[in-house]
């Protein structure tokens, strides 16, 4: 059920209840207070027929046999004086024959040629004076009092019924404009939703909405690139292998040897870029089935140095006895590797790349010191992100994916990893861990 | 046939510049767009193999501005991303057509004959002109339909003359077309080769303009082979 239809009945209904009920105690009290009004009436004139008969002598009435006084019947309030010997003195309505007797004082009803009547006698002095009125003619005045009040109530009922139904389209009006701009959109669509004055409640929705579709249009874009990138770093070598080994083809001797191996250089550089990928696809879905098997300082430094080729190149300066780190032995050698491997492709080869480890506040840091060519006035925010590469880093070209990798690996164990541009040139990349507990001593 | 190469990769630029000097091609490789641009200042090329990938700057953007400067050299762009915006946007920017990473050599050859062909204003691949024929798929000369012997840089320097048709080249645009920009060349080389020629299909197949350079023969000219 939609929010406008819920709205108006609910609204709609409690409106009307109420308005009923309302409706049903004023009919009742409207009767009551009409019944009283009219028997005050009644009592009113038999106090002022009392009050003339009591103006008029006694002797006024006591020769005559027949009333004094008999109108014909006729509309309206009835009235008899009986005197205190029951004789009728005077009375309206001649037609009745001792129809207005009435023997206690007070208000009685009573059925007289057919019709119904209330009564009210009044005693005094031993005179009774009864009035009377007609109950048909009470209902139909009761009758026209409430209608007089029940019209404009009804009115009143129907009015703010239509007020409801204008006022709940109005204010829902942004809620249909919003549905409205939503579904004419396409599926694809990531362009911010904008309805004109919306109302202070349902702008946050609005705005969390777009915010939602910028962060969205924002990690598709990245994903695009990344897949985009990734086919780049996946074709060139296998471009590389294809075009060497259709050339081994074409010649022969030497120089099909020489394109056979350079063909090799492709595969090598291919299974190295697609074990890198998978590394840092394992890192960064939060894999739990590393080898946990944890290593010291110094042992992470000797594996990731025979990782390299040119380790050779890579000057240690280690004050301190082996810590250990609290990261696994394979990832942290892998993260540390890398940033060697891209502190040498950046290094002149008769230049030395120097690697510290330090020990401060319970974390240990490998510190990789390049002599390369970074300005220190350059961002090194482009460092660790995905597939990027310096273009100075012409001495063979790495997989874009080392500091990606060793950044994520930091992360994923309580690390960081800071680039530092040098004062003479190149960077100093420091990488820690938290110190690990002594499993024993 | 002078081809520029722009491939920032290694490995990918070795085997394209082997694969187009076996079938006869001069072949200028740079790794950057700086490079590229100071190469296509120095040397005439007659196609340019253009990677979109640079390291320095958008292989889009250098063609963009090629083309913005009036750069009329065909240009034969390389991707490895399959995009098809990729692709859109290369063609947009001035290329003249494109081939994804990985590709078949003999299909990067087939493209590069093709370019150079339309540019040169031929229809078909086989070069004629009058009793000369030069098939660039076999690498093969006939002269009177007797298979000429010629050289590698001989059989290029022939190319390079059919190509322009009946235009002017200087000696330093065929020096371009033999050699490429890094090759240190005696001043007479382009002499020698022109000689040997000329021995082999006959005196008016080259005509000297004096000052300016060289021009092939009128067709009515060739084949009447000078006596040594």
């Amino acid at each position: 059920m939609s929010l406008r239809w819920r709205l108006l009945l609910t609204l709609g209904l409690s409106f009307a209840a109420l308005w009923g009920l309302v409706a049903v105690w004023l009919y009742s009290d409207l009767q009551d207070q009409v019944r009283d009004t009219l028997d005050q009436r009644l009592a009113a004139s038999a106090r002022m027929v009392a009050g003339l008969v009591a103006q008029l002598p006694e002797s006024a009435w006591q020769n005559t046999g027949d009333p004094v006084l008999s109108v014909p019947s006729s509309a309206g309030v009835a009235c008899q004086i009986n005197a205190p010997s029951g004789r009728v003195l005077m009375r309206t309505h001649g037609q009745f024959d001792d129809g207005l007797e009435s023997p206690a004082p007070g208000f009685t009803d009573r059925d007289i040629d057919g019709e119904r009547w209330r009564l009210f006698t009044y005693v005094q002095n031993g005179v009774h004076i009864t009035t009377a009125d007609r109950l048909v003619e009470r209902s139909a005045l009761q009758r026209n009092v409430i209608a007089v009040a029940a019209v404009p109530f009804a009115v009143a009922l129907l009015g703010s019924l239509v007020v409801l139904w204008f006022g709940i389209r109005r204010g829902l009006r942004p809620l249909e404009r919003l549905r409205g701009e939503l579904s004419r959109r396409a599926p694809d669509t990531l362009t911010p939703v904008e309805i004109d004055d919306a109302p202070t409640e349902l702008r946050p929705a609005v705005d969390t909405l777009n915010q939602l579709l910028v962060r969205t249009g924002e990690t598709l874009a990245r994903e695009q690139r990344f897949t985009s990138d990734a086919a780049h770093e996946l074709r060139t070598p296998l471009t590389a292998i294809k075009t060497h080994v259709q050339l081994a083809k074409r010649l022969d001797g030497d120089k099909a040897y020489a394109a056979l191996a350079q063909a090799e250089a492709g595969i090598a550089r291919l299974q190295r870029t697609l074990e890198q990928l998978l590394l840092l696809a394992r890192v960064e879905a939060g894999e739990s089935h590393f080898d946990m098997e944890q290593a010291t300082s110094s042992a992470i430094a000797t594996a990731a140095l025979a990782d390299l080729p040119n380790g050779g190149r890579v000057g240690i300066h280690e004050n301190g006895v082996a810590i250990p780190v609290a990261v696994p032995k394979a990832l942290a050698t892998a993260a540390l590797r890398n940033l060697l491997d891209n502190a040498l492709r950046h290094t002149r080869a008769d230049r030395e790349v120097s690697l510290a480890i330090e020990l401060k506040a319970a974390r240990v840091t490998f510190v990789v010191c390049d002599q390369g060519d970074w300005p220190a006035d350059r961002d090194t925010q482009p460092l660790t992100q995905r597939f990027w590469r310096g273009a100075a880093s012409r001495a063979g070209a790495g997989s874009g994916l080392g500091l990606t990798i060793a950044a994520a690996i930091a992360e994923r164990f309580a690390g960081e990893l800071v680039f530092e541009p040098r004062p003479g040139g190149g960077l100093a990349v420091r990488l820690s861990w938290p110190r690990a507990a002594l499993s024993e001593d | 046939m002078h081809i520029l190469l722009i491939e920032d990769d290694a490995l990918v630029g070795a085997g394209i510049r082997s694969a187009l000097e076996t079938v006869g091609y001069t072949v200028d490789w740079s790794t950057s767009g700086e490079e590229a641009r100071l190469a296509l200042n120095a040397v005439a090329s007659d196609i340019a193999i253009l990677d979109l990938g640079l390291p320095d700057m958008d292989g889009v953007a250098l063609l963009r501005d090629w083309r913005k400067r009036g750069v009329a050299l065909p240009v034969l762009v390389l991707t490895a991303r399959d995009g098809l915006a990729d692709r859109v946007s290369g063609l947009q920017a001035g290329a003249d057509d494109y081939l994804l990473k990985p590709f078949d050599l003999d299909e990067l050859i087939a493209r590069v004959q093709a370019l150079l062909r339309r540019a040169g204003g031929h229809a078909g691949p086989i070069v004629e002109h009058g009793p000369i024929t030069l098939d660039p798929t076999t690498q093969t000369v006939y002269c009177e339909e007797r298979e000429v012997e010629l050289t590698r840089r001989e059989y290029a320097l022939l190319s390079k003359l059919l190509h322009a048709r009946r235009s002017i080249l200087t000696a330093e645009q065929l020096k371009d077309a033999l050699y490429g920009i890094e090759a240190e060349v005696e001043s007479n080389a382009i002499n020698v080769h022109i000689y040997h020629l000329r021995r082999k299909l006959g005196a008016g197949l080259v005509r000297t303009v004096r000052g300016l350079g060289y021009r092939l023969g009128n067709a009515s000219d060739i084949g009447k082979r000078s006596t040594p």
